[in-house]
């Protein structure tokens, strides 16, 4: 039987019911339920009552301010209890422990879950009750309520047989059903799996349809970065050749690009630094706290999959949401509000980065209302490899095939080929298995591991099991050997998988090495030691074939070169359509005092800070430039800078820029910016664009003619800023299902997402530099050329009803403008360094005010010259298109006096704006008339206010 | 003279150990890592080390609750091991997870080990925190810190359940027989509950705490995590220091010196 043992703490302090009661009226404006309280609840099952008392008493219950029942309810005065727990099936993965512990104290426990109970107190309504379970506690693709108490905890199943798809009669309606929802293959392509049948003269079994969908998705194969194109009636070089065409920019730091999970580049002493950035905004739509999870997960097993294992040491989180506030009638059927889904990604970063012990260090969350179908969840991660080791490893005939790591289940089944398809609002319900909870602790085992075979040299290759799992895993590795597979050797979560599940299934936190035969016995037993299940599953075989058998019958067998190059290459057609911005300045009479906390509460612009605090970003103890520094630790930094050998003067720099907003308007210089953006961040810290690498992450909607010839614009922008810069781009991804269909068969297109990460090395990270003024009395410059003519998708047009054209990147100066700066922050006469960015100067001055809880005096009249522009209100003479232009490429600087700023920058333009004051204000002159004066602190509160209220 | 060896003690979810050893390290002593696998298997022994320290982190997940299940292993498996370290006198530091571990096992702060008579809740923010605070040392038990009594400085805290918890008739008996050695302070050093300076409202501001015998010691902040200068948010500001090395200095002149 199964034993309920219930936990609550003995003091009516709740964080946990507290937190949910703020919620229930912050966001469902319910204040009729007084308190919450929250217990905690074990099952376990296959022990004796003694047992259960023994084991409740030393494992999980602390009487010092913990009251415990077992088999009983803990509150008896409650008006309404919920049970929330995992659905039987998806992975809880504090079982695992329950049961160590329990063998620790010798108790034969056999089965065990834990869950959560709410209990409500006040009035409490039946509706009110639905809308809070079904908006803020349970998620159903993963969680349900528990209404009746299971009888049995074990999972049982029996394994479906195998089946073949009699495909050589299907007519193409019939091929196209078989394709949608499961396989998201177009016609063209399932023909030719039909025909490659037909001429073998066998029907395929369903593993093989699915492997081949699997390896023939967008997300796996890239078919339409592949493409042959042709562009308004001109044909271009593929998309992915021109991104592949940037290394010869800059060919001597790169190690490997582009062949391995993740980019990497030359570090110091022998030593190399990887990146790679994925997106997860599929799964992240429909279970956000999960799809947060296993896009960490993902991409810290990318880094460590790369070369013979590298180190995480860095993580990055950008997301992109529809605002907090979006009315609930603006949400499209089938989607999840955005401040639930933003606080819940928030939660998976927290929960997953935190456990595995890899530092977020950089981030940033934009809002746009057209992201209120599906929001972009990018992760990115960086590594540390010896580069002796930083080259894919190639598997010999005979070598192993290990799995290692975490059991396969159910879960994850059609993650490749669902993240390729469009979502609508039945995505949700239909495809809830392709998402899963992620187990940190089961990936630190896995790094730990690795990374000790690597450092032993007991590793011929590596790959992480991600999209596609094993099919995709082991599919490419044994891409020119050929590879046999035993199924029934793969460790399972339960019984019941049919074979192909087995093979595709996407469970996570698993890894697939090639090994050496002799060395097995080596590496069991450090498996043992960092307790990590390893199963041999197959071997490499030489016939340059894929053959897949469960219990002696084949399942799969298919040449590697159909798998691999059956598919044709695309030819797509791309077609521009016309876009005329419309330009519309704010009213005359905007009160700039009045607006401008208006722009640092904006979405894009305000403090992130409730964010930051929840994500560990000092692990590892190799942060050697924080999120946020100045006199009290709140002013943002515009990268990260680690020391990845503790005691060694060497810095990894990384940051990003995006601004999906720019790109919906003008996809070419929209781009540029996100580039331009993403390497100003990187020089306003110290470091040098020479010695450093570009990722790139196109989020982009389904490409049909229109967004085809938008992407396309993207790449050109990236391969021509690459070439301005000399910098090659390493590692990228594109992820093009941003396309949301509406039960009446209307498209919402998601803005496009270009995202830019960058990272690079830096000899000394003493010769680096933060955003926060650093005293009273130095000199304010601006380096750079301010386009103040346009401010389109501008903080400030959005908060004035404003249009225009996107502020144009001056990438003439683009370049020497970098070098000064880093430059000028190496020879340490920069004393703070800010980009521009969202909220324009405004933004820049003030955040470098807080950093010093100081003020500043700043002086346009330089600005004046002869633009009509500025004579639209003669009173202002243009001041707030000056102060909240979005140029980026430009930089606010602090130096000592005049003299350095001509010194540093007499090659570039700069213009000297002011001083820094001790008084706690900012204001804004022409020449000797006063336009605004503000206080820091009420631009502070209003920077602020906003995070703070979603996370409390 | 030999450095001090130490043993840290690592296992599924530790993750500040690498910065731990650093520390260990830079400041003159052996440091080794040891799973708890090989002292369950025999391969270690912990008799063979003057220092146990255990890293922060999540050891098995802080499944059922921070440093529980591995306070279990410890006290089911390991407990006779642990209990001659301890009687031969070996130190013992645990830091975030790792004082979560030593509350859990019961030998902070009495030495009853397999009696819990204090916790670390969680957070009263209810959330994880990743922050810079101050502490302040005092006077305790743990002599080998009597040179750094009354230094204050700024340290990281990134938990999530560091609320030091007792009940009143316990907690009269920490601060009757002088266990705290240090606690969270405000600007003016004079010690807070007020939030952020007291991360996680911590009763009588207690942020670290030894045993009677001033041999084990646990707290929440990370003296690891500040031990070069490079590692304060603030560096670029001057003004700063990197002090976390009190704590590694203390221990391992102390161990020299037995």
């Amino acid at each position: 039987m199964i034993y309920e043992v219930r936990i609550v703490s003995k003091t009516p302090k709740d964080p946990k019911g507290q937190d949910l009661l703020a919620e229930i009226k912050r966001t469902l404006n319910i204040n009729s339920i007084k308190k919450i309280r929250t217990a905690k609840i074990y099952r376990l099952e296959g022990i004796s009552k003694d047992q259960v008392q023994k084991f409740a008493e030393t494992v999980l219950f602390e009487p010092i301010d913990q009251r415990v029942s077992i088999n009983r309810p803990i509150f008896t005065d409650a008006v309404q209890i919920i049970e929330v727990a995992y659905k039987p099936g998806v992975m809880n993965p504090e079982a695992a422990s329950l049961l160590k512990s329990a063998a620790d104290c010798k108790i034969p426990l056999k089965f065990a879950d834990s869950s959560w109970e709410y209990v409500f107190y006040g009035k409490v309504k039946k509706e009110d009750i639905e809308k809070i379970v079904k908006r803020l506690l349970v998620n159903e693709s993963v969680e349900h309520v528990v209404k009746v108490p299971p009888k049995t905890l074990k999972i049982s199943g029996k394994t479906p047989s195998v089946q073949k798809i009699s495909i050589s009669n299907f007519d193409d309606d019939l091929l196209m059903d078989l394709s949608k929802d499961r396989l998201f293959l177009n016609l063209e392509e399932m023909k030719i799996i039909q025909n490659y049948f037909e001429n073998i003269g066998r029907d395929p079994t369903d593993c093989e349809i699915e492997v081949l969908a699997q390896t023939w998705s967008e997300h796996c194969v890239h078919k339409t970065f592949k493409a042959k194109l042709v562009v308004d009636g001109k044909e271009k070089l593929p998309l992915f050749e021109r991104i592949k065409k940037t290394a010869s920019f800059n060919k001597k730091l790169i190690v490997s690009a582009f062949v391995d999970n993740s980019g990497v580049i030359d570090f110091y002493e022998g030593w190399a630094v990887n990146g790679k950035v994925e997106t997860h905004n599929s799964p992240s739509a429909i279970e956000p706290y999960g799809g947060a999870m296993t896009g960490s997960g993902g991409v810290f097993r990318d880094v460590l999959g790369t070369g013979l294992g590298a180190k995480p040491i860095a993580s990055t989180d950008i997301f992109c949401f529809a605002p907090p506030d979006l009315p609930a009638k603006e949400l499209p059927p089938g989607c999840l509000a955005p401040d639930y889904l933003l606080r819940k990604v928030v939660y998976g970063v927290r929960d997953y980065g935190n456990r595995v012990g890899i530092p977020t260090n950089n981030g940033s969350v934009h809002f746009h209302k057209d992201f209120r179908a599906k929001p972009t969840v990018a992760v990115g991660s960086f590594g540390i490899i010896k580069k002796s080791k930083a080259q894919k490893g190639k598997p010999k005939v005979g070598d192993l095939i290990l799995t290692i790591g975490g059991r396969t289940g159910r879960d994850g089944v059609h993650g490749a080929t669902f993240s390729s398809g469009e979502m609508t609002a039945e995505t949700i319900d239909v495809l809830g298995s392709a998402v899963q909870i992620g187990n940190a602790i089961e990936e630190k085992r896995i790094i730990d591991l690795v990374l000790a075979l690597s450092r032993k040299n007991l590793i011929r290759a590596v790959t992480d099991c991600g999209a596609g799992g094993y099919s995709s895993a082991i599919g490419e590795m044994a891409k020119s050997l050929g590879a046999e597979v035993y199924l029934e050797k793969v460790p399972l979560k339960y019984a019941g998988l049919a074979p192909w599940e087995i093979f595709v299934s996407e469970s996570q936190e698993r890894m697939v090495i090639a090994q050496d035969p002799k060395n097995l016995k080596k590496v069991a037993k450090f498996a043992k030691l960092y307790n990590v299940e390893i199963a041999q599953i197959g071997k490499f075989t030489g016939d340059k074939r894929l053959k897949v058998v469960y219990k002696k019958q084949t399942v799969c067998d298919l040449p590697m070169n159909f798998l691999h190059d059956g598919l044709p290459q695309r030819k797509m057609v791309g077609k521009s359509t016309k876009r005329t911005a419309k330009e519309k300045l704010p009213s005359k009479n905007i009160d700039i005092a009045k607006i401008w906390p208006k722009v640092m509460a904006h979405g894009n612009v305000c403090s992130k800070e409730p964010i930051i605090r929840m994500y560990d970003h000092t692990v590892q103890g190799k942060n050697a430039l924080s999120p946020l520094s100045g006199w009290d630790y709140s002013a943002p930094n515009d990268g990260a800078i680690l020391e990845p050998i503790l005691g060694k003067p060497y810095g990894l720099a990384i940051s990003h820029g995006l601004n999906p907003a720019l790109v919906k308007i003008d996809p070419y210089w929209g781009s540029v910016w996100a580039i331009a953006e993403a390497v100003s961040n990187f020089v306003a810290i110290g470091a040098d664009i020479n010695n450093a690498a570009l990722i790139d992450n196109f989020i982009w909607p389904f490409p049909d003619s229109e967004s085809l010839a938008d992407l396309d614009k993207s790449v050109d922008a990236c391969f021509d800023m690459a070439k301005t810069l000399s910098m090659p781009f390493v590692s990228g991804k594109d992820s093009l299902s941003s396309t949301y269909r509406y039960p009446d068969g209307k498209i919402l297109k998601i803005p496009p997402v270009l995202l830019i990460s960058v990272f690079g090395k830096i000899p000394d990270i003493k010769k680096t530099q933060s955003a926060d003024f650093k005293k009273v009395g130095s000199t304010i410059v601006l380096v750079g050329n301010l386009d103040f003519k346009n401010l389109g998708g501008s903080a400030y047009f959005d908060i004035t009803g404003g249009s225009g054209k996107v502020p144009k990147v001056d990438t003439k100066n683009l370049k020497g403008v970098l070098q000064a700066i880093t430059s000028g922050i190496q020879s340490g006469e920069i004393l703070a360094c800010h980009d521009i960015s969202e909220g324009g100067m405004a933004a820049a001055l003030s955040e470098m005010c807080f950093g010093a809880n100081c003020g500043a005096s700043v002086d346009f009249s330089s600005f004046k010259t002869s633009l009509p522009v500025m004579l639209r209100n003669s009173k202002q003479a243009g001041t707030d298109l000056v102060l909240f232009s979005e140029t980026t490429g430009c930089f606010l600087v602090e130096v000592q006096d005049e003299r350095v700023a001509k010194k540093l920058f007499g090659n570039a333009p700069f213009q000297i704006l002011g001083r820094t004051v001790k008084q706690q204000s900012i204001s804004v002159n022409q020449a000797s008339k006063t336009i605004c004066e503000v206080s820091t602190s009420q631009l502070k509160s209003s920077w602020q206010k906003p995070m703070e209220e979603i996370f409390h | 003279m030999a450095k001090p060896k130490v043993a840290i003690l690592i296992t599924d979810g530790t993750n500040c150990d690498e910065e731990l050893f650093y520390a260990f390290e830079k400041f003159g002593s052996d440091p080794k890592y040891v799973h708890v696998n090989e002292l369950r298997d025999k391969s270690q022994n912990l008799k063979n080390y003057q220092i146990l320290a255990l890293p922060g982190g999540f050891a098995y997940g802080d499944d059922v609750a921070s440093g529980k299940i591995l306070a279990v292993e410890l006290i089911s498996f390991l407990k006779d091991q642990l209990k001659d370290y301890i009687n031969k006198e070996g130190l013992v530091l645990g830091v975030c997870n790792g004082f979560q571990v030593l509350v859990r096992t019961g030998l902070l702060p009495f030495g009853n080990l397999g009696k819990m008579d204090a916790t670390l809740a969680q957070n009263e923010s209810g959330h994880f925190e990743c922050r810079f605070v101050k502490i302040k040392i005092e006077k305790s038990q743990a002599k080998f810190l009597d040179p750094y009594v009354g230094k204050t400085l700024d340290i990281a805290v990134n938990h999530g359940e560091g609320r030091f918890f007792a009940r009143a008739q316990n907690l009269a008996k920490i601060e009757g027989q002088k266990l705290v050695f240090c606690r969270y302070v405000d600007e003016n050093g004079q010690k807070t509950q007020k939030y952020p300076d007291n991360p996680n409202g911590s009763l009588k501001a207690i942020a670290g705490i030894c045993d009677p015998t001033g041999k084990i010691l646990g707290l929440m902040p990370h003296p690891e995590k500040i031990v070069d200068i490079t590692q304060h948010p603030n560096w670029r500001r001057g003004n700063v220091e990197a002090k976390g090395s009190f704590i590694f200095e203390g221990m391992i002149k102390f161990a020299k010196q037995r």
